[in-house]
């Protein structure tokens, strides 16, 4: 009798615990499936309030707002349309070309907005909650998100001689070897020889940018400068130069590019 | 007794003046004109058709030459050095023995006329470089003018119809520009224009120092001002806002143009005006000479790097659907406040009602016929608290948190007079309603974004709020 009820209780405890196990389990997959759901839905809200009439309800850049026009220093008008997020391209990144961005490329773009682009900051009107939501829901506008993962990205550490009248002859003797000249022109503004030929990934007219014309979109600091070079600004005619220049050269293009801008090289009265 | 030393001293310095004055005669009997002028009477010599030309030549006297011209009390000097410019005999010579081109000598005459008055440079001079007032050591404000730009001084006396056929082609046509290209919807000729650049009454015969000639690339003279901020103007004044894109060409006649607009007239006898050009008082005329530089055709809005500020199109025809005629006429004439938009009644930049009349009539004209869907704004009870909470989500994107829009913002300012006072509320409903087709203005209401009439309302009495003293 006494081994029988033993067994029993050890039975019942047994599918006690068993039991409790399974059912945690499931508990916890759905709470965290849920939790996936909850910041789509977040992102898909946040994206329908603030980035749809841009960008469109399927992210094709096709919203209401249409063509946006910006009259450029030298009397040139350009059209662009806001950005398609359907191709999973994006100019603005820390790793290398062909790369997807980071998380973090992306979140510093709804933050700072890019300037002479109409894409405004969002640093105050949202949560980082909310930043982070609507970054995973533009993630679900293209396949590439799905297969592929984005790279690592490249460290910058400027070197203190950048914008060093040494440092600027180099960067032009780079400049006139590796033909930037061909798109951006002898002073840089933006009418070489191919510049007439240029388009952009989706097919339509791009134009090289005219350094007298104001600031870069992506910010204007030595860093930003060095980094477009290393990564090159992927849908647009900017190639990358991290294969082809070494990082010192680029370095010496960016004095470069700072005294063509206008920001270095000369004396402040 | 003398001493020696003094002896010395007195011999040495009385040597020092004798060179001196031996030096200073020498100088004075040999000035610069006197070479050429020898030169030119070599040359007579040298092709004398006959002997009585020959000794006629030969008795020529090597004496200083000046033209004194009385109604204008000029001095002209320039005959020292070009003796020959009216001599026929001199028509393959080298300069400055060369006679001057063209038959102008003909109708205007070296004696009558002299040489300054056309060419300028600095007729009192004997000596080349300060005779031609070229470099900042002449201290000549009215250097040689450019040969390019020697039709600016036929206007001076002649009227454009004339010069048409007889020789001011230049001239004309930079005018025709001057007007064509909206100068004056910045500067002011005569009182009438905008104010945001300077008057251009009397630019041609400002002297040198009037102008900033820091970045001026190049001898720093009017001429070359002139041309360089034709061609690029923020190379010249750091921070100009002035919209101009011209060819090198284009450049060259307005700057022949420009170089009319002087301060000095010409006395009666000179002048031979015989025909005013009219002042142009059509739509299109008025149009393209004040609201072109800005507007271009009004066809396109975008925003403007230079101004850093969206333009607004004009002549875009869903904007002149709702827009009417009144409302335009107001915003005419009061300007923008605080915009580069110029106040255009009479008392401001002196357009008078009917000139701007017209140009509405010609920005009008292609208004769509189909009138609008009304909008009933004074049925609505207006919750301006909700009105906020959608313009935070829905317009602070492009016409920023406080509605002013301006550098790097898509949209308008909305906190402008002319947004809020001068439009009647239902032009503000409709436009949020109904977008505004070719601008990034999307539609708001059922055809767009889906908005209830009620928000709409909501929102203008909002928008309107902003002129509201004390609130917020």
């Amino acid at each position: 009798m006494r081994c029988l009820r033993r067994r029993s209780i050890t039975v019942f405890l047994f599918s006690v615990v068993f039991l409790t196990a399974v059912v945690m389990l499931i508990i916890r997959d759905t709470e965290s499936s849920y939790a996936v759901e909850d910041i789509l839905k977040l992102g898909k809200k946040v994206y329908e309030q603030r980035c749809l009439i841009c960008h469109g309800k399927d992210g094709d850049g096709k919203g209401l707002v249409g063509v946006l026009r910006r009259t450029e220093l030298s009397g040139r008008t350009i059209e662009t349309l806001p950005r398609d997020f359907t191709i999973g391209v994006f100019r603005f990144r820390s790793t290398p070309t062909g790369c997807l961005p980071t998380d973090e490329d992306l979140l510093k773009i709804i933050d700072h907005g890019i300037k002479r682009s109409f894409m405004p900051s969002h640093k105050k009107e949202l949560t980082l909650e909310e930043k982070k939501a609507v970054i995973s829901y533009i993630k679900t506008f293209s396949e590439r998100w799905e297969e592929e993962e984005p790279c690592d990205p490249i460290p910058v550490k400027k070197p203190p001689w950048v914008g060093s009248p040494s440092s600027i002859e180099k960067g032009k003797r780079v400049y006139k070897d590796m033909k930037c000249w061909e798109c951006h022109g002898y002073e840089g503004r933006g009418d070489g020889p191919k510049a007439e030929k240029l388009k952009d990934d989706w097919g339509k007219r791009i134009w090289p940018f005219d350094f007298t014309t104001g600031e870069l979109k992506r910010g204007t600091s030595p860093e930003n400068i060095y980094i477009t070079f290393t990564t090159g600004l992927d849908g647009t005619g900017m190639p990358s130069y991290e294969d082809s220049l070494s990082e010192e050269d680029r370095w010496h293009l960016v004095s470069y590019t700072l005294k063509l801008m206008g920001m270095v090289g000369k004396k402040k009265e | 007794m003398y001493s020696r030393f003094y002896l010395s001293v007195l011999l040495i310095s009385g040597l020092v003046l004798i060179t001196f004055l031996v030096f200073a005669t020498y100088r004075e009997l040999n000035p610069e004109w006197k070479k050429y002028q020898l030169e030119y009477r070599d040359l007579l010599i040298k092709n004398a058709p006959n002997e009585a030309a020959r000794k006629k030549a030969r008795s020529i006297k090597i004496e200083h030459q000046q033209i004194y011209i009385k109604p204008l009390k000029k001095v002209d000097r320039c005959m020292n050095c070009h003796r020959g410019v009216d001599d026929p005999l001199m028509k393959d010579a080298k300069v400055p023995h060369k006679l001057h081109s063209g038959d102008y000598l003909k109708k205007h005459p070296v004696s009558k006329f002299g040489c300054t008055l056309c060419h300028y440079g600095q007729g009192r001079a004997t000596n080349k470089k300060d005779a031609h007032g070229k470099g900042r050591d002449t201290h000549w404000d009215y250097p040689l003018i450019p040969f390019k730009y020697i039709q600016s001084s036929c206007a001076k006396c002649h009227d454009y119809l004339f010069l048409k056929d007889n020789g001011g082609e230049m001239v004309v046509e930079g005018e025709r520009l001057f007007r064509e290209k909206g100068c004056r919807g910045c500067h002011k000729l005569n009182g009438v224009g905008g104010d945001l650049g300077k008057p251009l009454d009397i630019i041609g015969s400002q002297p040198i120092a009037y102008f900033p000639m820091k970045y001026v690339v190049g001898e720093r003279n009017t001429y070359n001002w002139l041309k360089q901020h034709f061609l690029d103007p923020r190379k010249i004044v750091p921070g100009s806002e002035m919209r101009v894109f011209l060819s090198e060409k284009e450049a060259d006649l307005l700057t022949t143009y420009t170089l009319t607009l002087r301060a000095e007239e010409m006395p009666r006898q000179f002048r031979a005006i015989r025909y005013t050009t009219p002042v142009p008082k059509d739509g299109e005329s008025l149009y393209k000479m004040y609201c072109v530089a800005c507007h271009g055709n009004g066809k396109i809005s975008a925003y403007d790097e230079i101004l850093k500020r969206t333009i607004p199109a004009i002549m875009n025809p869903a904007f002149l659907k709702i827009a009417d005629d009144k409302n335009l006429e107001r915003i005419i004439k009061e300007g923008r406040k605080g915009t580069p938009m110029t106040s255009w009644k009479r008392t401001a930049a002196g357009l008078r009602d009917e000139e701007i009349r017209n140009i509405i009539k010609f920005i009008t004209k292609d208004r769509p016929d189909e009138r609008p869907e009304p909008f009933d704004y004074k049925r609505f009870v207006t919750d301006t608290k909700h009105g906020k909470e959608l313009f935070n989500v829905r317009c602070a994107l492009c016409h920023g948190k406080d509605g002013k829009g301006g550098k790097d913002h898509l949209g308008l300012n909305l906190r402008n007079p002319a947004v809020q006072k001068f439009v009647d509320p239902e032009f503000l409903a409709m436009t949020i309603r109904d977008g505004r087709k070719g601008t990034p203005m999307p539609a708001f209401g059922k055809t767009g974004v889906g908005l209830s009439d009620q928000d709409i309302a909501d929102l203008v009495a909002y928008i309107r709020s902003f002129s509201d003293k004390g609130k917020k």
